[in-house]
């Protein structure tokens, strides 16, 4: 369960302080997902590296599985992050002198929660298997995003947090990997929080979040 | 034009602001220009002062004479003999009392004259304002130069004790260039506090042919008259040693550009976006670039000042004891106080412009073939390093094949040094080749480590790019280290046996008008075991000064000379046949003669020859030496003077009480012999003072490769930090960050020590078995020390650590605005 109660983010910029996210509170059950949506600038990205501790909070409240994270230091965030979370980005961010195996392998490894059967379930889930011994520069994007996203749920996080994942993809790997992406972090438990500017990825998901002003209109 | 001198300047100041906002790369910049130049410079200062010091030796009083009238029998000069050749009308004379003193068992060399004596046309010392007669009355003066009365800590009117007692008079400080680095005193004042009766030697003023001729026949006969060659002898005596400081800085100033390069490439890296930036705004390429070379020849003035300014501060810290080891092994007087000229400020700006634009002309290059907007991805890099892999090892193999070709022709110092340089400069070329198959080798060999070690195994493909020029600037800085640690070492031990060899007797005799008669009764006495009186000449031979020495070849040090090679006449040469010689090293070496040999030599009696029976080592020394029995040199040149007697004492307890009481009852003052003892303590400090700057040399050079390694990793990190960030975002514990990045760059650090062992090996090997031999003529054995090799290995491991720990703490401070950013780069 993910909660935000009256969360305040401003950044302070040359032509004075910007009130990015103002107020903002919702929350997302286990294993539901929920899309982000937003004009540009509006704070998606800002919501998100706050909730992975990335960056803090002015004020409010973040509370992830009945943990309140706002007192956490930079090593409480380094190990909650291994342990809870994953975070998919545009630019799928392997490690590029890992094989697709040790990519793939990696943060269930760093958590210490490697599962060898989920780990040959989503190889063979994700289409995978003759690419483990690869680099890398080696696959093309919408291979890569797949790596990212084994990596993302092979520890079988509470949350996943993902912006923009398939932005660097043509719509018709797009559409794979959405599918891949909301059918997997189901059979991991996990819930879902992504962000789109998408319409037609946001209909793959639960809940559909606008973010406007700094406050957050639900859609069912 | 003067628009294009505003954008020009616009552009330049656009470029230069990345400095301010990367402090530590500036730093980085500066420190690699200031020590490589300083290094360089430093040593060139010192070659230069040195040099002058010999061209100026007429100058120094005591060297300036054109001739010198000396005692044949190396008795000195006395007062009386110089008194009546006065009178005869021989007012160019002047007299000299020069010796070598002993203070903590430093030596320190005096020179005393009568300053009223020396001609008009001699450069007057004391002119300046020295305190006449202050000099002359008791209790008189010593008149100091400040540098050398700083070592002493001595100040005005301190009196400063002798090893052996005696007290000096009060010191004064006056800085006089004929002085040279040499205690000064009125001969008068110094016969009486030395207890001397007798001159050293006269020096001669400007004299005509006609005058000359008319002195040499005026002498007494138990005087003559010497040329005085000091000046052409010790240019030559000396060559050998400034091409080793040379080499030794160049090499300083190589591994000083590897941090510029790495330095400059990194700044280039880094603004890469503004030069587009600037291309975009209209300014074009050409403007650019002339941009780039502005700005190098700023850093160039920057560096050069900052540089020369290091050196010269070095050079400062280094002279006293290179001029101190100078005037022990050539007895060349140099004077400590340090110039700067125009030529070598020219020439030091000239040369790290040079450097700089080297080191710019390679990504500037790179930048100008890469397009603009291609994205770069890992493999990119991949493949550029691969490909600059295989460029510089192609090039370091035609730098070795180079070495190889010129190694089997090489025959004299220079070239010596250039097949070295090539030699170091081909290692370091092909290093990062070496490095990569290592790597995979390594990969290979570790079957299926645990995914952490793999991990860190396979980060190393990431930093190798970044971090192969600073390995190549460590592995250049290892390799000297070990190599020239390996020649000192063998040179010490070399010379410790051969001390112990040849410094069997138990007393020397300084005073060579004492006969062994004087104080034994007719050569014996209950304390003395055995004897050995040397007589000796100087002559020229083969272009170079020769000691001729007599022998008494039963003595037993004649007996137990260390030899490097024999024939079967050695037998005849030790029972005395005239036919036969002993020759040092050195004539074998450096004059190319042959066992069994036939030389030919000026005596007396005319050219006489003889015949190569052995070389014998003669470690350090810059002369030719021939031995060959006493009675034969008396023979041949009657001018040969007695050179000191060797003494071997019975067992019995008292019997260097008794030796000393005897040899004070004959008139010998203490300090007129030395134990063994002392002379190894002395030789082998003056060896240590002449290595001291090689060890400071090899450990700065070694210093400057740390600070390589730093800026690289620096320069690493700073560049990764985005990969950082993501290795956070997915719960590495800075720990494991540390094993991930420290583990490889140990590897590669231990793959260069690695490659350095032979190459420091080999270079010890062309040191020892070529240069050494091309240079000073004598061989030794080489002996390849593990503890100064593994004393290197702590010392990097410790400048390892410490880098890796900067790195660590900059890479916390930096982390959390990288995970702030985190993704902003993917739009
Ligand atoms: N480190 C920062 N310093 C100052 N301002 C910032 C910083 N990060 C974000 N902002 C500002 O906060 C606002 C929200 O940024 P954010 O990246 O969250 O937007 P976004 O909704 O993700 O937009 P996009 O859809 O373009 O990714 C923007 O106006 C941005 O300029
Ligand atoms: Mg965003």
């Amino acid at each position: 369960m993910l909660e935000l109660t009256d969360v305040h983010k401003h950044f302070q910029q040359a032509d004075g302080a910007v009130r990015v996210l103002d107020g903002l509170s919702t929350s997302l059950a286990p294993g539901r997902s929920a899309a982000l949506l937003g004009e540009s600038g509006s704070g998606k990205s800002t919501l998100l590296h706050l909730i992975a501790g990335l960056d803090s909070a002015d004020s409010g409240r973040i509370v992830l599985d009945g943990t309140d994270t706002s007192a956490f230091k930079d090593a409480d965030w380094a190990a909650w992050r291994r342990d809870k979370l994953s975070l998919i980005f545009q630019n799928y961010h392997l490690v590029p002198t890992l094989t697709v195996a040790d990519n793939l392998a990696l943060q269930a490894r760093l958590a210490g929660r490697f599962d060898g059967d989920f780990y040959d379930h989503l190889v063979a889930r994700l289409g995978l298997s003759d690419l483990l011994k690869r680099l890398p520069h080696q696959l093309s994007g919408g291979q890569q995003q797949r790596v990212a996203i084994g990596r993302a749920l092979l520890h079988r996080p509470a949350l996943v947090l993902a912006d923009e994942p398939t932005g660097n993809l043509d719509e018709r790997s797009s559409a794979a990997v959405m599918a891949l992406l909301t059918e997997l972090v189901r059979e991991a438990g996990a819930s879902l929080l992504m962000v789109t500017h998408s319409p037609a990825m946001a209909a793959h998901l639960d809940e559909r979040w606008q973010l406007t002003n700094g406050r957050l209109e639900t859609a069912a | 034009m003067r628009r294009l001198l505003s954008v020009l300047t616009r552009v330049l100041l656009t470029l230069l602001s990345h400095y301010r906002r990367h402090i530590a790369q500036t730093l980085f910049l500066a420190i690699g220009l200031v020590t490589g130049v300083g290094l360089w410079s430093a040593v060139q200062i010192i070659n230069d002062h040195a040099r002058a010091s010999y061209s100026e030796a007429d100058q120094l009083l005591g060297a300036q004479a054109s001739h010198w009238v000396r005692a044949r029998d190396g008795a000195g000069i006395d007062p009386a003999d110089y008194i009546a050749l006065r009178r005869d009308g021989f007012t160019q004379l002047y007299p000299i009392l020069e010796t070598r003193l002993a203070v903590n068992d430093e030596p320190l060399w005096l020179i005393a004259t009568d300053l009223l004596a020396l001609p008009r046309s001699e450069s007057p010392l004391g002119a300046s304002g020295g305190d006449w007669p202050s000099l002359v009355q008791p209790p008189y003066q010593t008149w100091y130069p400040p540098d050398l009365a700083a070592d002493f800590g001595i100040g005005p009117g301190d009196t400063l004790m002798l090893d052996d007692g005696r007290q000096l008079p009060p010191a004064a400080l006056q800085q006089q260039p004929q002085q040279g680095r040499r205690l000064f005193m009125d001969i008068g004042a110094a016969l009486a506090v030395l207890q001397r009766d007798h001159f050293s030697y006269l020096g001669v003023g400007e004299l005509s042919s006609a005058e000359t001729d008319r002195l040499r026949r005026a002498l007494p006969n138990h005087l003559q008259l010497v040329d005085n060659r000091q000046r052409l002898d010790l240019t030559q005596l000396t060559a050998s040693l400034h091409s080793h400081l040379t080499a030794m800085s160049l090499l300083a100033f190589a591994v000083g550009l590897f941090i510029v390069f790495n330095a400059v490439r990194f700044a280039l890296h880094l603004r890469r976006p503004t030069l587009h930036t600037l291309r975009e705004l209209g300014a074009s390429s050409r403007m650019l670039s002339v941009a780039v070379l502005l700005e190098a020849l700023v850093w160039s003035a920057l560096g050069t000042l900052g540089g020369l300014a290091a050196g010269r501060a070095l050079a400062t810290l280094l002279l006293p004891p290179v001029a101190s080891s100078l005037q022990s092994l050539y007895g060349a007087v140099v004077g400590t106080d340090i110039q700067l000229g125009w030529a070598r400020i020219l020439l030091a700006w000239g040369i790290t412009l040079v450097g700089l634009l080297l080191a710019l002309a390679w990504p500037l290059w790179r930048e100008a073939q890469q397009n603009i907007r291609q994205a770069r991805s890992a493999s990119d890099d991949w493949a550029a390093d691969r490909q600059a892999r295989r460029w510089l090892a192609l090039f370091g193999l035609l730098l070795a094949v180079a070495a190889l070709m010129l190694h089997s022709r090489m025959s004299t110092v220079t070239q010596g040094f250039v097949v070295l340089g090539l030699s170091l400069f081909a290692a370091a070329f092909v290093l990062p080749v070496w490095l990569a198959s290592a790597l995979r080798l390594v990969e290979r060999c570790l079957p299926e480590p645990a995914w952490k070690l793999r991990w860190a195994l396979r980060d190393a493909w990431a930093q190798l790019p970044q971090v192969r020029v600073a390995m190549m600037a460590l592995l250049l800085a290892l390799t000297a280290n070990l190599g020239v640690e390996t020649l000192v070492g063998s040179f010490r031990s070399a010379l410790t046996i051969w001390l112990d060899q040849r410094l069997a007797a138990d007393l020397y005799i300084q005073d060579d008008s004492l006969r062994l008669a004087a104080f034994t009764d007719h050569g014996a006495a209950p304390w003395l075991v055995a004897s050995h009186q040397r007589n000796g000449v100087q002559i020229r031979w083969s272009g170079r000064p020769t000691l001729i020495r007599g022998l008494n070849t039963n003595a037993p040090d004649s007996r137990a000379l260390p030899l490097a090679d024999a024939n079967e006449h050695l037998q005849d040469w030790f029972d005395g046949d005239n036919d036969w010689v002993l020759a040092n090293e050195q004539v074998h070496h450096l004059a190319g003669v042959e066992l069994g040999d036939r030389v030919q030599v000026d005596t007396a009696q005319g050219p006489q020859a003889f015949r190569i029976a052995g070389f014998f080592h003669d470690y350090g020394s810059p002369y030719f030496q021939l031995y060959l029995p006493y009675a034969t040199v008396e023979r041949l040149w009657p001018n040969a003077s007695p050179e000191g007697l060797a003494l071997w004492l019975s067992d019995a307890p008292d019997a260097e009480q008794q030796a000393e009481s005897a040899l004070l009852a004959a008139g010998a003052q203490p300090g007129d012999w030395l134990n063994q003892n002392t002379i190894k303590r002395v030789s082998l400090r003056i060896f240590d003072r002449t290595f001291a700057i090689t060890t400071a040399m090899n450990g700065l050079t070694l210093s400057v490769a740390g600070i390589a390694l730093l800026a690289a990793l620096l320069a690493l990190h700073q560049q990764r930090l985005s990969h950082y960030a993501h290795w956070r975002a997915l719960g590495v514990r800075y720990r494991e960050w540390l094993l991930i990045v420290a583990l490889p760059l140990a590897l590669l650090v231990a793959l260069t020590g690695l490659a350095a062992l032979p190459l420091g090996a080999l270079l010890s090997s062309l040191l020892v078995h070529d240069l050494n031999v091309h240079a000073f003529g004598w061989t030794m054995p080489l002996q390849w020390q593990w503890p100064p090799a593994l004393r290197l290995a702590a010392l990097t491991a410790a400048v390892l650590g410490l880098t890796l720990l900067i790195s660590l703490w900059q890479v916390r401070r930096r982390l959390p605005l990288a995970l702030k950013q985190l993704g902003e780069d993917d739009a």
